[in-house]
């Protein structure tokens, strides 16, 4: 055996657990998934029947029982939210955290503080203060004499109003989360660099777009991959505040897939699955894209290994 | 009251035994023709009786999964009931957990599908047990329910919604019906002194409900199970007993004109403000909660909520509990309810101890349904061999009600497989935030209902 031989097989052996973990936790599954999202099924067992597409046309044509298209849309939205409000606000507070004001630790503690509470306890308490009979919402509104703002059905119940009033803690939980990964991306930005860049004259908004954001591109690419391919695959808040109800204006994919595997409706749940990995990667490709460096000539960036 | 308990447990499981027969796959050939006298037999048993094979000796370790939170209406039954067994066999190391009601529905399949379910846990007999006993999930109790069923402790007829194939898989706990229950302090002052008994006195009172500022009921819309206790009454008061389990058992289809008529009667009480539209988001405890802070002059629910009821002494006073009035009195007729044996405990097949479980089981069981019939929590499935004197009063109605019944429709979502029941749910769900209407109702689960 030939010493390059020898280095190869070296080489797939160090490889095999982590190849053996890959295929058997990602990639299996992922195929597992596409073979029965063509197969019309009860649950997790008994007898399949082949139905082709039939799962996939299903969720986008029979409105009244899946309606896939109003959670995927519900999902976008939150996507949305979460890029373009829920990220800036994330910016912004390690931004601000992050020039070292008083009380910085106590601060960053407070943001963060959602990220370590149960999004079951979340909901739950959100789920209370939009109560429309007994809610603080209902109640701070009534004192300032506008409860009549309040829809009758209360914020939740309320087509209009649902989405948001359920998405409002979904962001909100995760602002602290974001924040934290920028936070350790800003800190990491050379004092130097802003030092030499205020002697020149920038003011702090300057130093912040021309020297602190563009230093933690990278960081900020992590954070829209996941906040979208989260809020692509938000499950636990949501849930809680749909309860048993089984016709919610606020359904997304991850409610609807559940609810499909564990009522009997096997094929339509793996189907589900199937729309959301590949959405999900999809997201993460695009997001790759567009945060691609380039040259100033257009051209693609090469990075020398 | 033996003698009314007696012949409505006669009345009921014929009723319910037609009722799962097709759909459960259930045999309906089990009928004992001594069931009148095993359940008047006074002869007295002890509650944890020996004869079940289980000793002060035995040695084991048992899990149970149940629905007996906190705020459930069988909570106490299910303590009283394991400190007994606890007691009587102190040996065997018996945990119990609980959940709630549609949490549970989710976790317990799951949990079946991984075999990892307890030893013990709650179900809901007809279709939903069948759905595990089809994928051989549940431990057969034929010979552990044996001695019950010769001594006469459990009439055989109770066991109809939980046979398979002619096996038994369940142990029958209390059973209940819907129930209309009503605040008469509410109703007195809009000129009520008992319960509407007619469709259009309901109607009449109703509408002085809401010109008086009260909303006549309340239906909890987070939990879609409590809609259908509305909507499965209106259709049956509407169409008939015999036309709905039809429908349910797939005997015949749901484009049934009948049906989206009383789809319409629904949806036309939502418009006219007879619901409270914060109960589209509450759960059934909050309903219930504004219920008895009269709120609501009505609550629709299960007639396991009279334990809660009576457990309230200022309240107690106030409830009373009939059934909801006929519609179309050419098709229904009072005595046509909603409901029969549901609950039931089964055992595992994937026990380490699943013999011991069995055993375990039924004995337990039968202490549930005698705590829980004590509290009010249900009628019993089991023999009455105690003192049921002070049952109280809105338990005792129901009783009288059931003991007059004509026929029972089992509660839709219990009747249907796991997953025609999530399509029927979808669409029940949809009615009531008023985003299909009758047609679309009929047509929409005619199509998709398998």
């Amino acid at each position: 055996m030939t010493k390059k031989k020898r280095k190869g097989i070296t080489i797939f052996l160090f490889l095999l657990p982590a190849l053996l973990l890959f295929f058997g936790i990602l990639v299996a599954p992922i195929i597992s998934s596409v073979y029965n999202s063509l197969y019309q099924y009860e649950g997790f067992s008994g007898d399949k029947t082949f139905v082709g597409i039939q799962n996939y046309v299903d969720l986008f044509e029979n409105k009244a029982v899946y309606d896939f298209g109003t959670a995927l849309k519900n999902a976008f939205i939150l996507a949305a939210l979460s890029v373009f409000i829920q990220l800036p606000l994330s910016l912004g507070l390690a931004l601000m955290l992050g020039k070292g004001i008083k009380g910085e630790r106590f601060y960053l503690s407070v943001y963060f503080m959602p990220v370590l509470i149960s999004a079951v306890v979340i909901g739950a308490l959100w789920s209370k203060i939009y109560n429309p009979t007994y809610g603080i919402l209902h109640y701070f509104m009534e004192k300032l004499g506008i409860a009549n703002l309040m829809p009758a059905t209360g914020f939740v119940g309320d087509p209009d109003t649902a989405l948001i009033a359920v998405f409002i803690p979904t962001i909100w939980q995760y602002v602290g989360y974001h924040m934290l990964l920028m936070y350790a991306g800003v800190k990491s930005v050379s004092p130097e660099l802003r030092e030499a860049a205020m002697l020149d004259g920038a003011t702090d908004g300057q130093v912040d777009r021309y020297i602190v954001i563009p230093s933690i591109k990278q960081i900020i690419k992590v954070s829209v991959i996941f906040a979208i391919t989260g809020s692509l695959k938000s499950y636990d808040l949501i849930k809680v505040f749909a309860g048993s109800n089984y016709n919610v204006p606020y359904n997304v994919p991850s409610l609807m897939l559940v609810r499909n595997v564990l009522g009997g409706h096997g094929g339509i749940g793996s189907a589900i699955a199937v729309m959301m990995i590949i959405l999900c990667f999809a997201f993460a490709i695009i997001i790759n894209q567009i945060f691609k460096e380039r040259d100033p000539y257009g051209g693609k960036k090469h990075i020398k290994e | 009251m033996k003698r009314i308990l007696a012949t409505l447990l006669v009345v009921v499981m014929v009723f319910s035994l037609a009722a799962c027969d097709d759909k459960g796959g259930n045999s309906s050939n089990n009928t004992s023709n001594n069931t009148t006298d095993n359940t008047t037999s006074n002869t007295t048993s002890n509650d944890t009786s020996s004869s079940t094979g289980l000793t002060a000796d035995t040695k084991a370790d048992l899990k149970m999964w149940c629905i007996a939170t906190e705020s459930d209406s069988n909570r106490k039954s299910y303590e009283n009931a394991i400190a007994d067994m606890k007691a009587a066999y102190p040996n065997v190391n018996f945990t119990w957990e609980a959940f709630e009601n549609e949490s549970y529905k989710e976790k317990i399949k799951a949990a079946m599908a991984a075999d990892e379910v307890s030893d013990i846990f709650f179900t809901w007999s007809c279709a939903f047990l069948g759905d595990f006993v089809n994928q051989n999930k549940v431990y057969c109790l034929d010979d552990v329910l044996a001695k019950y069923i010769s001594s006469g402790d459990l009439p055989e007829v109770m066991l109809g919604n939980t046979t398979y194939n002619g096996k038994h898989y369940g142990v029958p706990l209390t059973m209940n019906i819907v129930g209309l229950f009503a605040n008469m302090d509410i109703l007195k002052e809009v000129g009520y002194n008992d319960v509407p008994a007619t469709y259009d006195d309901l109607i009449k009172c109703c509408d002085a409900l809401v010109a008086k500022g009260y909303y006549p009921f309340g239906c909890a819309g987070g939990e879609t199970w409590c809609v259908t206790e509305y909507l499965e009454s209106i259709i049956e008061k509407n169409i008939g007993a015999d036309a709905l389990n039809d429908i349910f058992l797939a005997r015949s289809s749901y484009n049934n004109q009948g049906v989206a008529d009383s789809v319409k009667i629904f949806q036309d009480m939502i418009d006219k403000g007879y619901f409270d539209p914060a109960g589209l988001t509450l759960g059934n405890d909050e309903i219930k909660t504004n219920f008895m802070n009269g709120k609501y002059a009505f609550y629709m629910n299960g007639t396991w909520n009279c334990a809660d009821f009576a457990a309230n002494a200022d309240f107690y006073g106030k409830v009373k509990v009939s059934e909801f009035p006929v519609i179309d009195s050419s098709k229904s007729q009072l005595g046509q309810l909603i409901g029969g044996p549901s609950d039931t405990l089964a055992v595992a097949a994937s026990s380490k101890n699943a013999a011991i479980a069995g055993e375990y089981a039924a004995a337990l069981g039968k202490l549930i349904c005698k705590y829980g019939y004590l509290d009010g929590a249900g009628l019993p499935a089991w023999k009455v061999d105690y003192d049921d004197s002070k049952v109280n009063g809105l338990t005792k109605k129901v009783s009288e009600i059931c003991a007059a019944a004509k026929a029972y429709v089992l509660f839709g979502d219990t009747a249907m497989s796991a997953a025609d029941k999530d399509i029927y749910l979808a669409y029940v769900a949809k009615v009531y935030t008023k985003d299909v209407d009758g047609a679309g109702f009929i047509s929409g689960l005619a199509k998709d209902i398998r």
